[in-house]
């Protein structure tokens, strides 16, 4: 799982540990949310974080995002510890959250959204050099904006994802969260955001995505891994798993009373003396010819 | 968006405006003059000249419409021909373009798919985005003449389905172009990607006029198509060209196809992955291309080796229908010349010699959109043969090029009711 590529070569997009969560708790009073979460993050890699609704995921990428502090558990940066305790410490360690109801402001302008708190020249703002910058950011994500002076009300979902997506990228982040990025999207505006996360990987940065869409998640990720309950239930690479693994893995249909008494059996094969015997064992001495 | 050329007098400037102006519309679609003036740069006035003299010659179309509560001008390239749409359905990903049949292709549109991505869905998702297309140029789908279709798999011409199992699971047995007819209500035509490739690269791409021609498309899988005599080569069910699955190692490892040791164990995408152990992750074909510019002397051998097995598969080729060219396109040819000159190598190497010397081996000029570009061309030249049995509005179109490249447009076609012969995945020769 964690091994690196021995020499990491400038500029190309090679897989190293960016972020890694270990044992990660956290409680809303008696409710317990999340329970010993272990979640790693690669560069150059799209892991999708799936499950069903209140299985954790949007409490585990908001302590990533410092609006939630942990309750337990250790986040290492390289081979230091790091704590998350608000949201510019997040932003400080390089992580960028795009949260499901975008955050723009609809009365102002593409280029205003992007560089809102950030923007650049010194006593006098400079509308040139931020406009030039927005189209330049807009033209390496593919992105279709047809122009940058016009009110982010007046664009379609698609686009103001994509101006979303855009202003994360704004402070060179290394880590980029996106949060349900295609929930409220129609095809073709899916399809844009989609693209736009493949340019994301290719730039070498992580991408953390939250989708309930398995046809979007296989579309993009690299990995996936599956929270339920508030617990880890499962790590797949989508190169070798099925739709329907992922699926029992979300519903827990892997875990019945049938799958917990052949795990028990496997733990302590005379356990289970009353089940029948399991297919894979040999019959015995005297059944056989 | 083209960068900002220096021009040298009145008139050249002019034209590189013009240019400027026809590049953000293709680029968005449709757009409203005040629109174009702020993406080309150019001022309102000059905009509006040049909108008014393309409108006139007949290249722009301008509808009025409102922005924001005002009059304004909607500009779209004219299309009085009708239009046409190409799709490209590969393993990982699936492109559309709309496209009028004087080959302008007007909005595009890019999607990645799944790994085993299935039709029903898959179609679905496809007519939601011709629609949209359509809406974005302003355009009706009764005005769409005919789709061309490119599959990741061999196609049989005489019924439309794919002929091999097991290459793209989720659509065998489909008849693709019933079920997009009855989702579209316009004529579908349905051919293998890499014959598409082909088609695009001899009619607008790198072996234009190399009438003896193959294309090599390396993705996900490896496929070719061949053109010979100046046609498309589909061979009787359709799989003239799977040169991919050609077997060069008896002993090696079993294929998706079901045979062992094929040229794709060797160079296909996950072939070339696989080469990459202790890399954490999916390893594609793109980071390859990337790794290995970066100067990354692992991916730089592992595309050499590639392109050594390449060539001596393409030497098999090359023996037997003796093309003058041979482009090499899709993901992996982006590697250029790390890839192409072990490749020529090789080939040179096991080729048979001819007093004409070795087949020329380029890279393709249309990149990964030549498979689009191709079922754009295969649309167009099939809107032409069958526009008696559309039942919108009958156009015929003027601007297609010399039909000589599909059997049965230009000698066989008079003579043949477009009724009694479906043709749904193109004619065997």
């Amino acid at each position: 799982m964690t091994v690196l590529s021995p020499e990491p070569v400038q500029g190309a997009p090679t897989s190293e540990l960016v972020l890694s969560m270990r044992g990660i708790d956290k409680n809303f009073g008696a409710v317990q949310a999340l329970t010993a979460i272990d979640l790693d993050i690669y560069s150059g890699e799209v892991v999708a974080l799936v499950g069903d609704n209140g299985a954790g995921k949007s409490t585990l990428i908001k302590i990533l995002a410092g609006v939630h502090p942990k309750d337990g558990g250790t986040i290492t940066d390289g081979d230091k510890s790091v704590t998350i305790n608000n949201p510019a410490e997040s932003g400080a360690l390089g992580i960028a959250t795009v949260y499901q109801d975008l955050a723009l402001c609809d009365n102002l302008d593409v280029v205003a959204n992007l560089f809102l708190g950030h923007e650049l020249g010194r006593g006098t703002i400079d509308e040139v050099e931020m406009e030039k910058r927005s189209w330049e950011l807009l033209r390496q994500l593919s992105a279709r904006i047809p122009s940058v002076r016009i009110p982010v009300a007046s664009l379609s979902g698609g686009q103001r994802q994509t101006v979303a997506i855009a202003r994360s990228l704004i402070g060179d982040p290394r880590i980029v969260i996106l949060d349900e990025p295609t929930a409220a999207l129609g095809v073709a505006q899916t399809a844009e955001v989609l693209n736009l996360i493949e340019r994301l990987r290719e730039r070498g940065l992580a991408v953390v995505l939250i989708s309930h869409n398995m046809a979007d998640v296989q579309a993009v990720a690299d990995r996936i891994v599956v929270l339920r309950l508030g617990r880890n239930n499962g790590e797949f690479k989508v190169a070798d798993v099925t739709y329907e693994d992922i699926i029992a893995a979300i519903t827990g249909a892997s875990d019945n009373a049938v799958t917990r008494r052949a795990q028990a059996r496997v733990g302590s094969p005379e356990a289970a003396d009353d089940a029948v015997p399991p297919p894979d064992v040999a019959p015995p001495e005297e059944a056989r010819p | 968006m083209s960068s900002r050329r220096n021009p040298g007098s009145q008139s050249s400037l002019r034209e590189a405006n013009r240019a400027r102006i026809l590049d953000a519309i293709t680029h968005h679609g449709a757009l409203t003059q005040v629109e174009l003036a702020a993406v080309t740069g150019l001022s309102p006035a000059t905009v509006s000249n040049i909108v008014k003299e393309q409108a006139a010659a007949g290249v722009l179309a301008t509808t009025p419409t409102s922005r924001s509560g005002r009059r304004a001008v909607r500009v779209t390239l004219a299309r009085e021909l009708g239009l046409v749409v190409g799709l490209h359905v590969a393993n990982r990903q699936l492109r559309l373009a709309l496209a009028d049949a004087g080959h302008q292709v007007l909005a595009e549109r890019m999607l990645p798919l799944a790994r085993d991505h299935r039709a029903d869905s898959e179609l679905d998702r496809v007519m939601l985005l011709i629609r949209d297309m359509a809406e974005s140029v302003g355009a009706g789908l009764d005005e769409v003449l005919a789709v061309g279709v490119g599959l990741a798999a061999p196609v049989d011409p005489r019924t439309g389905l794919i002929a091999t199992a097991g290459l793209l699971r989720g659509w065998d047995g489909v008849p693709v172009a019933e079920e997009l007819e009855s989702r579209l209500h316009r004529p579908v035509f349905v051919d293998n990607e890499a014959n598409l490739g082909a088609l695009a690269e001899y009619r607008i791409g790198a072996a234009q006029g190399v009438r003896q021609a193959a294309y090599l498309r390396l993705s996900h899988g490896v496929g070719a198509g061949l053109i010979v005599d100046g046609r498309v080569y589909r061979g009787g069910s359709g799989k003239a060209g799977e040169i991919g699955h050609v077997t060069l190692d008896e002993q090696g490892l079993v294929c998706r196809c079901g045979n062992r040791g094929c040229l794709e164990t060797l160079v296909g995408a996950s072939a070339l992955a696989a080469k990459f152990p202790g890399s954490h992750g999916e390893v594609k074909l793109r980071d390859v291309v990337l790794r290995a510019d970066a100067g990354e002397a692992l991916a730089r051998r592992v595309i050499a080796d590639a392109g050594r097995h390449l060539g001596i598969a393409l030497a098999g080729l090359s023996n037997l229908i003796d093309p003058h060219r041979i482009v090499v396109g899709g993901e992996l040819a982006e590697a250029g010349e790390m890839l192409l000159s072990p490749l020529r190598h090789a080939l040179e190497r096991s080729t048979l010699a001819t007093a004409a010397g070795v087949p020329e081996v380029v890279k393709g000029e249309l990149g990964e959109r030549a498979e689009l570009l191709g079922a754009v061309l295969f649309a167009i030249d099939r809107a032409q043969i069958t526009a008696g049995r559309t039942d919108g509005p009958i156009r015929t179109v003027a601007a297609a090029p010399a039909p000589d490249i599909l059997p049965g447009i230009g000698g066989i076609l008079p003579g043949l009711s477009p009724q009694i012969s479906p043709e749904r995945g193109g004619l065997a020769s």
